[in-house]
């Protein structure tokens, strides 16, 4: 594979896990990999494809939101068909990056409001359990600076219902600034475990986030030896759209469902 | 109600008089705050309003086309010759429709009127099923709208199913055929169904923007033999073999020519009518002629009234709408989600409706805040045809000029203009002479948009209409 120029992306339930304009991940990834010089081919994994044949051929992977009613039925084919390949490549370094629904997947599993289990696939040592208000509206959150994003400040809106409890020992993506996160109050957002992102970012998060975009792209070369183009992007109109979401998410006015007492800008007027 | 009920009597004048107060004082059209004011003092007056003698309530709910469809179905029965009433503002949460009924009320509490056509938020509509006891419950669809408060999909279509049950036990309920979540709402002996029966309208498939099809009944997955809008069609499940129940009132045959015209046939109990000249124009207006038609029916109007009624329809607040800006004409259509943003599109581009197009998203509350959508509308298309430049305003114009990036349209092509003005300027300055420029707008945006034609004379205050 050394010096190829090309990468396979592997979309995890493109049709059923689709909620949230989780699309404009696959556009931004495509988009980017295109203007790095590298062909990026999109391979559906859905519930009536994904063998260990078609997942070992892929670079790296992208799951995405759902509906509760979806849920169930995809644990089942996630966790006994594709997992077992899923969490090879993984954890030989292929990028596995996870959304809202798809995230909670990852995890150990999934405690709806009846008390029912839906088992997760386990590669996050995580849990999530329903909670009863749901966290809705625009989050900012700071990444890690272990993961090395040219960009830290990650902006998206959040909406879940779900409280995802971190093993301890398990990084968060980073800590929130502006909104809910994992559980609504300890401040942490996402997971983050090698080449695994989990996270509850959608709105959708590549495009306005091109630095995480960039990760996924150089994470996959990476594995498979592709060469790719590492400068820096004209992302004059990736800024803009993160500008106005920035500041969309500082006002504050936007954001309801819960409130972060204290953490609020004070603005002084004077005159 | 022969008694006197004080109370009532002394909500419906506090209602009144905040709504003259609040137009006195230039607080926009008073189409809530006065029902918040005759809630307080009366929390029961919306029951008691309804109960009036003579007086028939019609419901109409679904994330998408209540507007059009109540304002269809107000014609019709202007044209039958009924005393109709209505919330025409398109206030429709609780508040909204308690003002609208105050509104219409005299001061003993009584509406003179025969029927009442009150379009209802999806999430509202079995309060107010409950509250009104309606007669006759239209329900639309159940689309992806602001799921930041609506959250899913599959509850919105459960809370509708709420309000159908909570319907007295003689009321009809007109349900959408090819809607699958509300094809299998239980609507009981007096279920009505409408739908589509034109092969030709086809799309060939479902668009990016509808939802996985899972079968309501069984969780299957769903098979089209034909998709008309949106996750509307002609549909089966192979697992458990419940299909697509036949609609009474049909669209036989449907031709648009436009953005503000189409003939569409109808057939249904007892005739039908057409070709019938509409000034709507695509086959989720198709849909909504078809509900208002079936509730008419239900309503006791005979086909030749139904036909009346469309002939003399005129589009309500925003729905598609031109109003003069700088010498040129601007078409307003509201577009809030993305099957109303997917159909506005597609009625635009094939219309050929000149070099310029505006788009303006807002992401208030009103809006959704959850903006998300616009990446699931399949804005590629205008990336090789269409107009030749789009405007891009409201809160959000620069994620939308992203989006529009990243469907493949060249940097050169977009124009972000957030402010109302501004865009309204930079379309009158593109658009072609006698060509009104159409522009998409979220609820909000359309409002800010509809202010600044108002302040310069352009249009009547939207709450005047009607």
């Amino acid at each position: 594979m050394t010096g190829s120029r090309s990468l396979r992306l592997g979309l995890l339930y493109p049709r059923e896990m689709n909620l949230y304009g989780d699309r404009g991940n696959v556009l931004a990834l495509v988009r980017r990999a295109t203007l790095r010089g590298v062909e990026l081919e999109v391979a559906t994994l859905g519930l009536d494809g994904g063998d260990p044949k078609e997942i070992q051929s892929c670079s790296g992977f992208l799951i995405g939101g759902g509906q509760d009613l979806d849920q169930l039925a995809l644990a089942h084919d996630l966790v006994t068909r594709k997992g077992p390949a899923l969490r090879e490549l993984v954890s030989s370094g292929a990028p596995l990056l996870a959304v809202c629904a798809g995230y909670q997947l990852l995890g150990d599993h999934y405690r709806t409001a009846a008390g029912d289990l839906i088992p997760g696939l386990g590669i996050l040592p995580l849990r999530t359990e329903a909670g009863r208000r749901r966290l809705v509206g625009n989050i900012l959150v700071a990444a890690s600076p272990g993961l090395g994003l040219a960009n830290p400040l990650l902006v998206g809106f959040e909406n879940h219902s779900g409280r995802t409890i971190l093993e301890p020992g398990l990084a968060p993506l980073g800590r929130v600034v502006r909104g809910g996160g994992n559980d609504g109050d300890s401040g942490a957002e996402g997971a983050v475990l090698g080449s695994v992102i989990g996270t509850y970012l959608h709105g959708p998060l590549l495009p306005k986030n091109p630095a995480l975009a960039d990760w996924w792209l150089f994470t996959a070369a990476d594995r498979t030896g592709t060469t790719i183009d590492r400068s820096q992007l004209d992302d004059t109109a990736e800024e803009a759209a993160r500008r106005e979401a920035i500041r969309i998410t500082l006002s504050g006015s936007r954001s309801r469902g819960y409130r972060l007492l204290g953490r609020r800008p004070r603005i002084r007027r004077t005159g | 109600m022969t008694q006197a009920d004080p109370r009532l009597r002394l909500a419906v004048l506090g209602g009144k008089a905040t709504a003259w107060a609040s137009r006195g004082l230039g607080m926009g059209g008073g189409t809530t705050l006065p029902g918040d004011v005759a809630r307080a003092i009366d929390p029961r007056i919306l029951r008691k309003l309804g109960a009036s003698p003579r007086l028939g309530i019609v419901l109409v709910t679904g994330t998408n086309g209540k507007t059009t469809t109540s304002a269809l179905l107000r014609q019709i029965a202007a044209a039958a010759g009924w005393r109709t009433g209505g919330n025409q503002s398109g206030s429709n949460l609780i508040y909204g429709l308690t003002a609208a009924a105050v509104a219409q009320a005299d001061l003993l509490g009584r509406m003179e009127l025969d029927w009442l056509v009150l379009e209802v938020d999806e999430l509202s509509a079995a309060l107010a099923a409950e509250e009104l006891r309606p007669g006759i419950l239209v329900v639309l669809n159940a689309f992806r709208d602001q799921l930041d408060r609506s959250f899913e999909v599959d509850q919105v279509a459960a809370r509708l199913g709420e309000a159908v049950a909570a319907l007295p036990e003689r009321a009809v309920a007109v349900l959408n055929s090819d809607d699958p979540r509300i094809a299998a709402l239980e609507g009981g002996p007096n279920a009505s169904h409408f739908g589509i029966e034109d092969r030709d309208l086809d799309r060939g498939g479902l668009p990016e923007s509808a939802d996985r099809p899972v079968c309501p009944r069984c969780g299957g997955s769903l098979r089209f033999d034909a998709v008309y809008y949106g996750q509307c069609g002609d549909f089966r499940c192979p697992t458990c073999g419940w299909s697509r129940p036949s609609p009474a009132v049909r669209v036989t045959r449907l031709l648009t020519a436009g953005l503000d015209h189409m003939e569409l046939t109808l057939a249904g109990p007892g005739g039908g009518a057409g070709p019938v000249p509409v000034p709507l124009a695509g086959a989720h207006n198709a849909a909504n002629v078809a509900a208002a038609a079936a509730a008419a029916l239900a309503m006791g109007a005979s086909w030749e009234q139904i036909r009346h009624g469309l002939e003399e329809f005129r589009p309500a607040f925003g729905r598609s709408q031109v109003v003069p800006w700088r010498q040129r004409q601007v078409r307003l259509l509201l577009a809030k989600n993305p099957a109303g943003m997917e159909a506005s599109l597609e009625t635009v581009l094939g219309a050929g409706s000149g070099p310029v197009l505006g788009l303006a998203l807002n992401d208030g509350i009103a809006d959704g805040t959850d903006i998300s959508w616009i990446w699931d509308v399949e804005f590629e298309r205008l990336a090789s045809g269409g107009p030749r430049w789009v405007v891009l305003s409201g809160r959000r114009a620069a994620e939308l000029g992203l989006r529009l990036r990243y469907a493949g349209l060249d940097g050169s092509r977009l124009l972000l203009r957030p402010g109302a003005e501004e865009a309204l300027d930079e379309l009158a300055a593109r658009a072609a002479p006698g060509l009104p420029a159409p522009a998409l707008l979220t609820y909000t945006a359309m409002l800010a948009w509809h202010r600044a034609v108002v302040g310069t004379g352009g249009a009547q205050p939207f709450w005047t209409q009607g």
